[in-house]
């Protein structure tokens, strides 16, 4: 009974979570932006890998730089395992992929 | 009334408070994305690491062959699928002599979906990493341990959670970036290759961008059996002027207490012999841990030492190519049931390749 109820309590909870988030408007992100002045683009890679040295740099050495798809993918996977920001993770992504 | 009833009967405070984060992060309106770039396309990848081993503990040696594969499915922009297998061959020879024999245990760690609700917000579901401290979650593969022996403190929390987490890290301003963690574990098993007890708990860091200084504190209650708390402490630092990495965790449980503080420097700014030495990292760690209110025989089960334990290790890491690393170290224990010596000398590789059209370099 009382697991049954805990289930519940988690199960509403997550239907909230997806209900509001889904809602939510996309915006345009950094690597969404369609182009980049070469001074602006060299600024990105390198507040993007001032970024991946405070937190990928923190737990393993630098990768090797894979291609772009295979990227967004580790990228998103280290987003949640090692609770990396929004924000950092998109410069980190255009710096491994730029 | 029966919900009331339910919920105040049922919930312990520790999910009450789980319960009153859900709702605070839902308040928030995701104004950004949270997504990820649409441009280019995440695609499914199978990595993970692989190693070989001799472990060498008071005279013994033992074999040890490791794969870990791990598959990242990515579903849009806000799904991920994530899982980690663990195969694990240990063999060792007979005390009488004889051939090298042992068991090969095969563990799923996790496999679990992400849903990426909005930039401060992650809510993932299934069978994930219990996030307790920072070494199960970001320091256990092989190929990013410095050192390869387990911490002997690892045990003393939950390694893998059946259930539902909440998760996230955002700046709070612009020296200030807070990651959080909160999750309940509904499954109790025993299963030998899904273990997991009924437990919640959280974790909350905080991270110093500029010094890349981070702390943090982590809490779990048991939801069974003694119902006991757990808690932790865990550091970590990279200083920006030298190549130098620095991880420490605290923890306490009825099962016993300790700690550990390693630290890993990277021979990169050596001005001689460059291009062999940038490669050559040294590693050293000392732990100590404080046994608790467990029998011996229980210990055993955990894992964990059964008697109070002093350890100091020192290591040596050679990255022969990026993903490929040679070990060697060596370390003392030192406890009341006997002191002995762990040498370890090994291999460990990790792999990455694209389950589908990866795109140009």
């Amino acid at each position: 009974m009382k697991f049954k109820c805990l289930v519940i309590t988690w199960l509403l909870a997550l239907i909230s979570v997806i209900g509001a988030a889904s809602s939510a408007p996309r915006s345009r992100t950094a690597t969404e932006a369609a182009v980049y002045s070469p001074a602006e683009a060299d600024a990105m890679r390198l507040e993007g890998e001032k970024r991946f040295r405070a937190n990928c740099n923190r737990c393993h050495a630098a990768p090797h730089k894979f291609p772009p798809r295979m990227m967004a993918t580790m990228v998103r996977h280290m987003r949640v395992r090692a609770s990396i920001t929004d924000e950092d993770m998109r410069y980190i992504l255009y710096y491994m992929t730029q | 009334m029966g919900l009331k009833r339910c919920l105040r009967g049922v919930l312990p405070a520790s999910a009450g408070l789980f319960l009153f984060l859900c709702v605070t992060l839902l308040s928030v309106t995701p104004g950004l994305a949270g997504g990820q770039s649409s441009d280019e396309k995440a695609v499914p990848i199978l990595t993970g690491s692989a190693g070989y081993f001799n472990f060498v503990t008071a005279g013994q040696n033992e074999v040890n062959a490791q794969i870990n594969p791990v598959l990242l499915v990515p579903l849009g922009d806000r799904w991920l699928v994530e899982s980690r297998a663990e195969f694990e061959g240990a063999f060792q020879r007979p005390p009488d002599g004889g051939s090298y024999g042992g068991m090969v245990s095969k563990n799923l760690d996790y496999l679990q979906a992400d849903y990426i609700a909005n930039p401060y917000l992650t809510v993932t579901l299934g069978r994930f990493l219990t996030p307790f401290g920072i070494f199960n979650e970001r320091l256990y593969p092989i190929w990013i341990r410095s050192l390869q022996q387990d911490p002997l403190i690892l045990p003393l929390s939950a390694e893998s959670s059946d259930g539902m987490m909440l998760r996230g890290g955002f700046p709070v301003n612009a020296k200030v970036n807070l990651n959080y963690a909160a999750y309940v574990s509904a499954v109790s098993s025993g299963h030998s290759n899904l273990e997991s007890d009924r437990n919640v708990g959280g974790r909350v860091g905080i991270f110093l961008p500029g010094p890349r200084v981070e702390v943090g504190a982590s809490w779990q209650k048991l939801l069974q059996d003694e119902r006991t708390h757990s808690f932790g402490f865990h550091f970590a630092w990279q200083p920006t002027r030298l190549p130098l990495n620095i991880h420490s965790e605290y923890a306490r449980s009825n099962h016993g207490s300790g700690y550990w503080i390693d630290g890993a420097y990277r021979l990169s700014q050596v001005l001689f012999w460059q291009k062999a030495l940038r490669r050559l990292e040294f590693a050293g760690r000392a732990e100590q841990f404080f046994s608790g209110q467990i029998s011996p025989d229980e210990a055993e089960a955990l894992e964990l030492p059964a008697a109070n334990t002093r350890e100091g290790e020192f290591g040596l890491n050679y990255y022969l190519h990026d993903g490929l690393k040679a070990v060697a170290s060596y370390g003392r224990q030192f406890s009341s049931a006997g002191n002995l010596n762990l040498w370890t000398v090994g291999i460990a590789y990790r792999f990455a390749v694209a389950l589908g059209r990866a795109g140009s370099q």
